[in-house]
């Protein structure tokens, strides 16, 4: 292969064989559009370099750098590190060491519970969905109904007896109380997105496995999982996202010791009473993101097979 | 087990209704060790369902399965020492051709170096050898046929059953593997049960073919023995292309001669189980209809249609009141026209009666 590869699809970028590349005019329109999306992305990361009077400026600095002179220079700004520093640990104002903000733990605890529980759904929901596919129980359907309705109320509405129900059990603020949560606020999206993928594949399939001697549980682990390895990757993502950026179970679910970034956020912010830290804040934002941002990245391929999944005619 | 013949599979009164669809009623065929035994019918007369209860995926509601002499009507499906090719081949689209191959030997736990050894002679032998790396669907549908036959042969089965695996493919290729599935067959020597739909698989490839209709086997025989004595209509029109012509005739009172509307025909024999006045149909074979010769009488008609088939010649003629299908050799076809007027020759020795009500043939 002496076809050159461009850094993107090094990167794993990959065009799809026997498509040609879009013109540059459509590139650029497309490019444009993107921007729009992504401004406010591109907005919190650089703001996360500025310091609290540059974030507040009007004209706001958007660069970092004057480009030799080109930029004038109300409209650049010099990027510093410590907001960074300041989300993990406070200078005291009345001096000596400075103070532990706890974020390091924060974004253990959101790692650890996001991809916990998000695991533990995938596992149970893709047991349940080979179930509902496979032996289907009289009046299927209607389980499948009743699995989703619990997804059908805003959280608000089912939060109090959850309070309730977790204050009696001793559940609240423990790592499993959360977990557990998350893992059942999850599964019927985990059911219903594995379900089909697994209704995808043919039964012909499996029944050659079990002629050539497979029993039922080889058949789903040798023969039909490694079919949805993509709807796998898929529905742990979307799961990763949602339970990521839950707020309102965590708020009121978790303690001082298993709090999760979102919740610490509002608080870092809130507290104080010198206006909100934008600078702080970006920077929480933005390290908040390189988890997810890596985890998609990794999995994107797959992403996108598994979302168009069973759209292509094999 | 007559004339010291062993049965490889009975079927024995084999029933089996989804809901409400009834798919096999009343089954029953037995194949004799080593034989290539064709399942011949139109799609959904149960063929599938026939393989698939005898390699143990269905569970018939009735009916008994032998494989070798032993009963497995409730037997696992491991042990039977079947294996199939599927009609959608059924690859394990995740694993490579290679993969594939050994998945049937490192289910039975066979050591490493064994599976190596026979993965890659039957890729030799399936010419796969070079695409063995690969996963099915890059492979074209000739190659992904030979992937599927060749992990059902690993096995070394004593029964493949091989569910209309040609439909698939091209035709070009549908000829080649004819061939090839002869080959392997004599080369194993396994006995072999092949559904197809279509009749020139059938008779080409089966020794013995079992015609079925609506879940159960309506005649067996050989090639020959079908196409000479079909046992009724349906049989009639399904083997033997182009199609056996049929005329509506009424019994005369001596049960020898039939009135039709192409004037009396004489049977070869009486046909004693037929009531004088009794409505049947006469059929004739394209291939036992020619034009008359110089000097005989024959039936006054009408050239409609050529169908040119290369060495033949389909011709269609009108008599007046019957449309009849004729196989003239291309030499002879070479001079007529459509819309030409000639004169045509039945054998009388040739026609097959059959009894109009319930289209069995007469005796």
């Amino acid at each position: 292969m002496s076809k050159a590869t461009s850094i993107w699809e090094k990167l794993g970028f990959r065009k799809a064989s026997g498509v040609s590349e879009a013109g540059w005019g459509q590139t650029l329109f497309a490019g444009i559009i993107s921007l729009i999306y992504f401004l406010p992305v591109l907005l919190i990361i650089i703001t996360s370099f500025k310091l609290q009077t540059e974030a507040l400026s009007i004209p706001p600095k958007f660069m970092p750098t004057n480009l030799f002179g080109l930029i004038p220079d109300a409209y650049v700004f010099s990027p510093t590190l410590e907001n960074y520093t300041s989300v993990f640990s406070r200078a005291m104002t009345s001096g000596g060491v400075a103070e532990n903000t706890g974020f390091d733990r924060y974004f253990f605890n959101s790692i650890m519970i996001a991809s916990v529980s998000v695991l533990l759904a995938l596992v149970i929901g893709t047991l349940a969905a080979f179930g509902f596919s496979r032996y289907p129980l009289k009046g299927n359907d209607t389980y499948l109904f009743v699995i989703l309705t619990t997804r059908m109320l805003p959280a608000i509405v089912v939060i109090i007896p959850i309070i309730l129900m977790f204050r009696v059990t001793g559940l609240s603020g423990s790592y499993l109380g959360i977990i557990m949560l998350y893992t059942a606020f999850n599964l019927p999206f985990t059911i219903w997105m594995m379900k089909s993928f697994f209704d995808e594949l043919s039964l012909d399939v499996e029944d050659a496995a079990r002629l050539d001697g497979s029993s039922g549980l080889k058949v789903f682990f040798k023969i039909c999982l490694p079919q949805v390895l993509a709807g796998l990757a898929a529905t742990f993502v979307f799961g990763l996202i949602l339970t990521w950026n839950e707020f309102l179970f965590a708020l009121l679910l978790t303690g001082i010791d298993t709090r999760t970034v979102p919740v610490a956020m509002s608080q870092a912010v809130a507290g104080g009473g010198i206006g909100v830290l934008w600078g702080l804040l970006a920077a929480i934002e933005t390290l908040f993101l390189i988890p997810v941002f890596f985890v998609t990245f990794f999995l994107q391929d797959h992403l996108l097979r598994g979302v168009t999944f069973g759209t292509v005619k094999r | 087990m007559s004339e010291g013949l062993k049965y490889a599979l009975r079927l024995n009164g084999i029933s089996k209704s989804y809901d409400t669809v009834r798919a096999l009623a009343g089954l029953s065929f037995d194949v004799i060790e080593g034989r290539f035994f064709a399942l011949f019918g139109p799609s959904s007369v149960g063929k599938t369902t026939a393989l698939r209860t005898i390699t143990g995926l269905v569970k018939p509601d009735s009916g008994r399965v032998e494989i070798n002499g032993n009963d497995v009507t409730d037997a696992p499906i491991t042990g039977r020492g079947v294996s199939m090719v599927f009609q959608s081949f059924a690859l394990y689209p995740h694993l490579t051709v290679y993969e594939n191959f050994a998945y049937p030997l490192r289910e039975e736990k066979i050591g490493r170096e064994e599976i190596d050894k026979r993965v890659k002679e039957t890729a030799t032998m399936l010419k796969l050898s070079h695409r063995l790396e690969r996963k099915p669907n890059t492979l074209s549908g000739g190659e992904q046929q030979r992937v599927a036959l060749g992990r059902s042969l690993i096995r070394r089965p004593k029964i493949l059953l091989l569910d209309e695996p040609l439909t698939n493919l091209d035709a070009k290729l549908r000829h080649d593997m004819r061939a090839e599935l002869k080959r392997l067959h004599r080369q194993f020597g396994m006995t072999i049960v092949y559904a197809t739909p279509d009749e020139l698989e059938a008779l080409s490839m089966g020794e013995e073919i079992a015609v079925m209709r609506d879940g159960a086997v309506v005649q067996r025989g050989t090639p020959d023995e079908l196409y000479e004595n079909p046992v009724d209509m349906y049989v009639a029109g399904k083997i033997g292309s182009p199609h056996m012509n049929m005329i509506k005739a009424k019994t005369g009172s001596d049960k020898t001669v039939f009135e039709t509307s192409l004037g009396k025909i004489i049977s070869k024999a009486k046909i004693k189980s037929a009531e004088s006045g009794e409505a049947a149909m006469l059929g004739i074979r394209p291939s036992d209809i020619r034009f008359a010769a110089q000097g005989e009488v024959g039936i006054k008609s009408t050239i409609q249609m050529l169908e040119p088939l290369g060495d033949v010649t389909v011709v269609s003629v009108d008599t007046g009141s019957e449309t009849l299908r004729m196989v003239v050799p291309e030499s002879a076809a070479t001079m007529i026209k459509p819309g030409q007027a000639t004169s045509i020759y039945l054998d009388h020795k040739k026609f097959h009666i059959f009894r109009a009500s319930s289209g069995q043939v007469m005796t």
